[in-house]
């Protein structure tokens, strides 16, 4: 009765679970061409795009798919030989014990004739499942504590989905060996399958025979016998027992774990059992009422979209479908990090330290931006998600690499034009703004100001190797006929505030903000026309990146 | 000869037949790239994360140099980029220090071995022009083309080292090799605008607008390019609807091995010559034989 209410009660948390994921996959929109559509126009779009694949000569690419990067999982493969054995381990283990063990008595019983959990194959086939699915989660943790970019980016779903598989397996594990080993499981089947006569002899006879080939813990020294009784527990065994008990032996781990628990075993049979039986049954409901909202939905999430992807054409997608399949593919992320460990700017991470520079983090951060999970990003927020969007280089890396077959590229150049919506386009335009700004009032000022002593700015640059010869500079203006931007304007002054020659000169009389605000300073093309020309050997070029990386700090205010 | 091969960050998903071609050309010429999972070169990073665009240049030096290898890339950006952190590194020893630890986090030694190379050095100095001479099996004839050397690959020239700052012939002299002329013209050693793409999209492509139609000026069929940056930039200009008044520009733009792959005798398919913008499919009447 509690178990078909919990059922019940689980798979109605399931459905509602999936029922909100799905007006997701249809309201989510990322990206301009997503904007504006409605979720029944995207449903309808949707359903015939399908349709079509599924009719197409593209169908046999599409079922390929599903079993070379869905079953198989060669994506997997091809990324780590030691990923796909832990994820393999996984999968099967876990998808051996759904169909043998928990759906048993709805798929099992009627699929095999003769199906009884404990009988071989099905008793030993369960632990050996069980065992598969422990490997897997153990060389999980494994990983995830040992490779440093996994450990990085490993979070509360990732730790969820394992002890969540953890706690299912370990309980199933302890009950069963509880049972093997337990008086009060046996007296229960001797009450209801007596043995022939029922005779308190007989049934010690029994129990002496099962206390030394099953295992089970009796107290008061029953389940003592001779040879004489040996024997004839042996023979009502046979009888009775025998035809829906294989030897205990072969449930492999339970059988051990009950031995294990010696004589513990007698005062826990009954309660233990019952409070383990409870553990084991809720844990699982809790897995199946929560799966939308775990990494456990992309065992099915991630085989849809591996063979769609095979079906599709990205590019011919209309703007319906687009959004859909951008909204969906958030949901087949299972947070494999696989993206993020081989990112071809994580080299920034040392120095930036921002996760939105790593795709995985970035994809987490666009699922909030775009409202699919809850918790709109604040303000600080948005700026580092900026940061990462822009350190990005679109190398396409992440879109190759991915497991689940993503097309993160598309998903970071949508973000990109969806941010620039919302007012923040790259970091770079926003400090040149700013600074241009705060060179502002000077620049308003007939005077020029001189600087005391010695300015700031001359030991910022000095510092610097490369950007310290500015006072070399005796202002011939060549730099500033050499440099193709300058070339590009009738009345350069107007558009650059500053040329080169004269950003020298600024520096040499510490007028930093004037140097740092000029637009010449930010639309330098670094293409070292005016260094290689500097008959002073000024290294004009070098100074104007210089400058731009003083600038940094404000870069990081306006990130932070 | 036998290079890591550090396509950059461009080349897989904007300009996909400059690496296609760059690889089928150095494979019929026996060159071996070997691939290696690189990092950016820090290129794009060294504007606002100047530590980090140093990290990332002598990081993949690194790799390479741990598989004994030089590094062969087809991008000018990547091969300056390069050139000038490893050149920065050298003058601030406290940077080079913070580079060094962060290198050895990962079992890597700082790079003091390994060279980068761009692919026409390559083909100029390792190769030699006679051996390429050999191969040119079907020489163009009454093909001009206009050469655009790549900011980053020739200056600031004592640190890249590529070719004379002013009167480089490392190109032309490739560009004829293949029967072709190479034109003198304006915009030749100068920029084409690509590094203010993302900054100030405006003027970045009235740069490369008016290289484009100095080429025409000076005569060309064709502007040869040797930097995904500088073919991104020319695609993006023929892509945009241009205005009436707008001065007429040239054909199109072919990447260098798409040009010299022609001539030895590749096909168009080889070569994925439409996959540019315009399609490049015009270069095969000019072939002699055509």
């Amino acid at each position: 009765m509690f178990l078909k209410v919990g059922v019940i009660v689980a798979l109605a948390a399931c459905a509602l679970g999936l029922a909100y994921k799905i007006r997701l996959w249809l309201t989510v929109a990322i990206g301009p061409e997503a904007q504006g559509i409605s979720a029944g126009q995207r449903a309808a779009a949707a359903l015939k795009g399908l349709g079509r694949a599924i009719l197409s000569p593209r169908l046999g690419a599409m079922l390929k798919a599903l079993a070379l990067d869905g079953l198989l999982q060669r994506r997997v493969w091809n990324h780590s030989r030691l990923a796909w054995l832990t994820h393999i381990c996984i999968f099967v283990g876990f998808l051996g014990l759904l169909l043998l063990h928990a759906l048993g008595d709805v798929l099992a019983k009627h699929v095999f004739s003769g199906y009884q959990p404990t009988v071989n194959p099905y008793l030993f086939l369960r632990n050996l499942c069980g065992a598969l699915v422990l490997a897997g989660v153990g060389l999980a943790i494994y990983r995830r504590a040992t490779l440093p970019g996994l450990k990085l980016t490993t979070r509360g779903l990732d730790r969820l989905a394992l002890v969540l598989l953890a706690v299912i397996i370990l309980s199933g594990f302890a009950l069963e060996g509880l049972k093997i080993v337990s008086h009060q499981s046996f007296e229960r089947m001797v009450k209801e399958y007596p043995p022939a006569g029922g005779e308190p002899a007989e049934v010690a006879a029994l129990e002496a025979y099962w206390a030394r080939e099953f295992g089970v813990a009796f107290p008061d020294g029953r389940g003592q016998g001779g040879a004489q009784a040996l024997e004839m527990g042996r023979k009502l065994h046979e009888e009775t027992c025998a035809d829906c008990h294989a030897p205990a032996q072969w449930a492999f781990l339970a059988y051990g774990l009950g031995k294990a628990l010696g004589p513990a075993g007698v005062s826990l049979s009954g309660t233990g059992e019952e409070a383990l039986w409870y553990l084991h049954v809720l844990a699982s409901l809790l897995g199946l009422a929560i799966l939308p909202f775990t990494k456990f939905l992309h065992l099915f999430t991630t085989p849809l979209l591996l063979a769609v992807r095979a079906g599709i054409d990205r590019k011919q997608l209309s703007p319906a479908n687009l959004a859909t399949l951008r909204a969906y593919e958030l949901d087949a992320c299972m947070h494999c990090s696989v993206c993020s460990v081989h990112c071809s700017v994580g080299v920034a991470y040392p120095e930036v330290g921002n996760q939105n520079i790593l795709p995985g983090e970035k994809l987490a951060a666009l699922m909030r931006l775009c409202g699919a999970r809850p918790g709109a990003p604040s303000p600080r927020e948005l700026r580092l998600i900026r940061q990462g969007a822009y350190i990005c280089t679109s190398c396409l890396r992440c879109t190759n690499l991915c497991t689940a077959g993503i097309n993160l590229q598309d998903l970071w150049l949508a973000m990109k034009a969806d941010l620039a919506r919302q007012g923040l386009g790259s970091t770079y335009h926003d400090v040149r703004q700013a600074l241009g700004r705060a060179a502002q009032p000077s620049r308003l000022t007939p005077v020029v100001r001189l600087g005391n002593g010695q300015p700031a700015i001359h030991k910022e640059l000095k510092a610097s190797a490369l950007a310290g010869n500015f006072s070399s500079c005796y202002k011939c203006i060549t730099c500033s006929n050499a440099c193709p931007v300058v070339h590009m304007y009738p009345r350069p002054l107007e558009e650059l505030d500053l040329l080169p020659h004269q950003i020298m000169h600024c520096l040499g009389l510490g007028l930093k903000e004037e140097a740092m605000g000029a637009r010449m300073t930010w639309n330098c093309l670094t293409c070292y026309h005016c260094q290689e020309a500097c008959p002073q050997g000024v290294l004009v070029a070098d100074i104007l990146y210089e400058l731009r990386h003083l600038a940094s700090p404000q870069a990081a205010d306006l990130e932070v | 000869m036998r290079y890591a091969f550090f396509p950059g960050c461009k080349i897989p998903y904007y300009v996909p037949h400059y690496g296609a071609s760059s690889r089928r050309v150095l494979q019929e010429l026996g060159i071996e790239l070997v691939d290696l999972e690189f990092n950016c070169c820090g290129y794009p990073m060294s504007h606002l994360y100047y530590q980090s665009s140093l990290l990332a240049a002598a990081r993949a030096l690194a790799m390479a140099e741990a598989q004994g290898l030089d590094v062969l890339t087809p991008c000018k950006c990547c091969f300056g980029s390069f050139k000038r952190s490893m050149h920065a590194l050298s003058q601030e020893p406290e940077r080079r220090r913070q580079v060094a630890e962060e290198l050895a986090k990962e079992g890597l030694a700082f790079p003091v071995k390994s060279q980068v190379k761009h692919l026409l050095s390559v083909l100029y100095h390792d190769l030699g022009l006679p051996a390429l001479r050999q191969r040119v099996t079907r020489p163009y004839q009454h093909l001009k083309v206009a050469v655009l050397y790549g900011c980053h690959a020739l200056r600031p020239s004592r640190v890249t080292g590529f070719d004379h700052p002013y009167a480089p012939t490392i190109i032309d002299q490739l560009v004829e090799v293949t029967g072709a002329q190479s034109i003198a013209w304006a915009g030749k050693l100068s920029c084409c605008g690509a590094p203010l793409l993302e900054h100030n999209p405006e003027l970045s492509l009235a740069i490369i607008n008016r290289r484009l139609s100095e080429c025409r000026e000076g005569g060309a069929d064709v502007l040869a390019i040797a930097c995904p940056y500088s073919q991104m930039q020319a695609e993006r200009a023929y892509a945009v609807p241009r205005p009436a008044a707008d001065r007429e520009l040239v054909t199109g733009a072919v990447l260098y091995p798409q040009l010299l792959g022609l001539a030895m005798g590749l096909t168009s398919e080889d070569l994925t010559l439409s996959l540019n913008t315009p399609d490049a499919g015009y270069l095969l009447s000019f072939l002699s034989g055509a």
